[in-house]
């Protein structure tokens, strides 16, 4: 019994680079991109209001595995054309690439609803503020978002165990990630063992993850109590 | 312009032809996977709200540590270890491993039929515990925040526990668990398009099928998306249309205070 769990065990670590790289790289890129969209949210611009909005509910209103199929599988249909640029076009085939884009948009589309909606909460004064000492919009933002994002984080950290969870998505396009070794291995052996070790690793992920959000937010908000 | 358009309309019409029947079908199976789903799930996260506020602490630990651990896990990872695990579990009930439990002459005329249960069974049991898990969390907040007066005032008038929480405490609950539980539903639904991975024929599953028949990916899971879209969209109105009616009553002060 414990043979096959350190079997397992081996063969499904296999995939841990594939998914710390997948949730690491989106965890950032989402975060970057909600950062950027929350600043040109709050420009109060119609175009890119619109814009952004429309994105969102896109995003958010229809399921990860959708838009991983519809990126990965997707351009195929214009293969004739794509292939005429094959470096771009074997580039954007890739499935890892794929998958951490749609993970990427994906996690993006709610980060900036967290981050949008704790710039909106941040309390009128800080805006008033600003603008009574003649501060810009660029200045303004510099600002309130720090105090905003620090706001944000509890609501965050949730998100950011949704991405590394959204990872084991990425198993149905073929990156071999935790879940994808497991599946392989369950074709093999049938053996409900496999999902016990996979979820172990999961849970040792998130766990991590939690902790050091937990910490980051104790430090963010140290000087508020 | 207009020609164009009408030449795009006209190539749309012909290559969804005799793919828009299929397409409702499982459009239709995948809203019924959430529906029972969430029924299923209501009553799960009720017992999961009661079973981690038992006064005896062990069993609450336990559930919470249940619920963390749900959490934690990937979705796809616990629906597909609930449909390889249960054929599992009845393959070993079969073998005559019985455990004296309340409900085993249930488990046992199960595997009298067969060790594979449906598919659909599977995804519901996968789906309806993952929103238990969420929705037993609103449920306890919105338990937490009926003032204890309410009790009170009901013990005072003599009526029976059952009767206060069916009479006094759940209606003033939903109010405050209609925004939690409405969000999880709508987490619910994207849910359902990992089912399938278990061989479920949900809008999912039937989109690759006839992708694979028409080498055309592109529209038709952008087609298949915008089927989700348009249902999401219309439960958000349809819950934004609930939750006006259930703070109906509410005075516009504490409405506007958010």
């Amino acid at each position: 019994m414990s043979d096959n769990f350190i079997y397992y065990l081996k063969i499904i670590l296999q995939g841990l680079p594939d998914t710390l790289s997948l949730s690491i790289a989106g965890i950032l890129s989402a975060g970057f991109l909600a950062i950027v969209f929350s600043c040109l949210l709050s420009l109060n611009s119609k175009f890119l209001t619109k814009t952004i909005r429309g994105y969102i509910v896109i995003f958010t209103g229809s399921p990860l595995l959708v838009q991983l199929f519809l990126i990965y599988y997707g351009p195929s249909q214009f293969g004739e054309i794509l292939s005429k640029v094959p470096a771009f076009y074997e580039f954007i085939s890739s499935p890892w690439f794929c998958a951490y884009l749609a993970l990427t948009l994906n996690s993006a589309a709610y980060t900036t609803q967290i981050f949008y909606g704790a710039l909106k909460a941040v309390p009128q004064g800080q805006w008033q503020a600003c603008s009574a000492l003649g501060m810009n919009k660029r200045q303004t933002l510099k600002i309130v978002m720090p105090y905003a994002l620090k706001r944000a984080l509890s609501t965050y950290s949730n998100e950011v165990v949704f991405v590394v969870k959204g990872t084991a998505l990425a198993s149905m396009i073929p990156v071999m990630d935790l879940m994808g070794y497991s599946n392989t291995l369950n074709g093999e052996y049938y053996d409900f063992s496999i999902f016990v070790v996979a979820g172990l690793i999961y849970l040792l992920i998130n766990g991590i993850l939690s902790t050091i959000m937990r910490i980051i937010e104790k430090k963010a908000l140290t000087f508020e109590n | 312009m207009s020609d164009f358009f009408a030449h795009g309309i006209d190539w749309l019409l012909s290559s969804m032809d005799g793919y828009i029947l299929p397409l409702t079908k499982a459009t239709a199976i995948t809203l019924s996977l959430a529906f029972v789903s969430l029924i299923v799930g209501m009553f799960f996260a009720f017992i999961f709200t009661i079973l981690e506020s038992v006064p005896f602490k062990p069993v609450a630990w336990l559930m919470s540590l249940f619920n963390l651990t749900i959490r934690a896990l990937p979705e796809l990872l616990i629906v597909v270890a609930i449909y390889t695990g249960l054929p599992l579990l009845l393959m070993a009930l079969d073998d005559g491993f019985t455990i004296p439990f309340g409900f085993t002459s249930f488990t046992v005329k199960m595997n009298i039929e067969n060790t594979q249960p449906d598919p659909f069974l599977c995804g519901v049991f996968a789906l309806s515990l993952l929103y238990a898990v969420y929705a037993s969390q609103t449920l306890r907040g919105a338990f937490k925040a009926i003032p204890s007066g309410q009790k009170q005032a009901a013990q005072v008038l003599g009526l029976s526990k059952s009767r206060t929480f069916f009479r006094i405490i759940m209606p003033q609950m939903w109010r405050h668990a209609l925004p939690g539980l409405s969000n999880q539903w709508l987490i619910l639904l994207k849910d359902t398009a990992l089912v399938s991975a278990i061989a479920i024929d949900d809008l999912m599953m039937q989109t690759k099928t006839i992708v694979a028949r028409t080498n055309q990916p592109f529209l038709w899971y952008f087609i298949a998306m915008l089927v989700y879209l348009v249902i999401s969209v219309l439960s958000q109105r349809v819950i934004a249309h609930i939750e006006k009616r259930s703070t109906k009553f509410e005075q516009p002060s504490s409405a506007n205070s958010q």
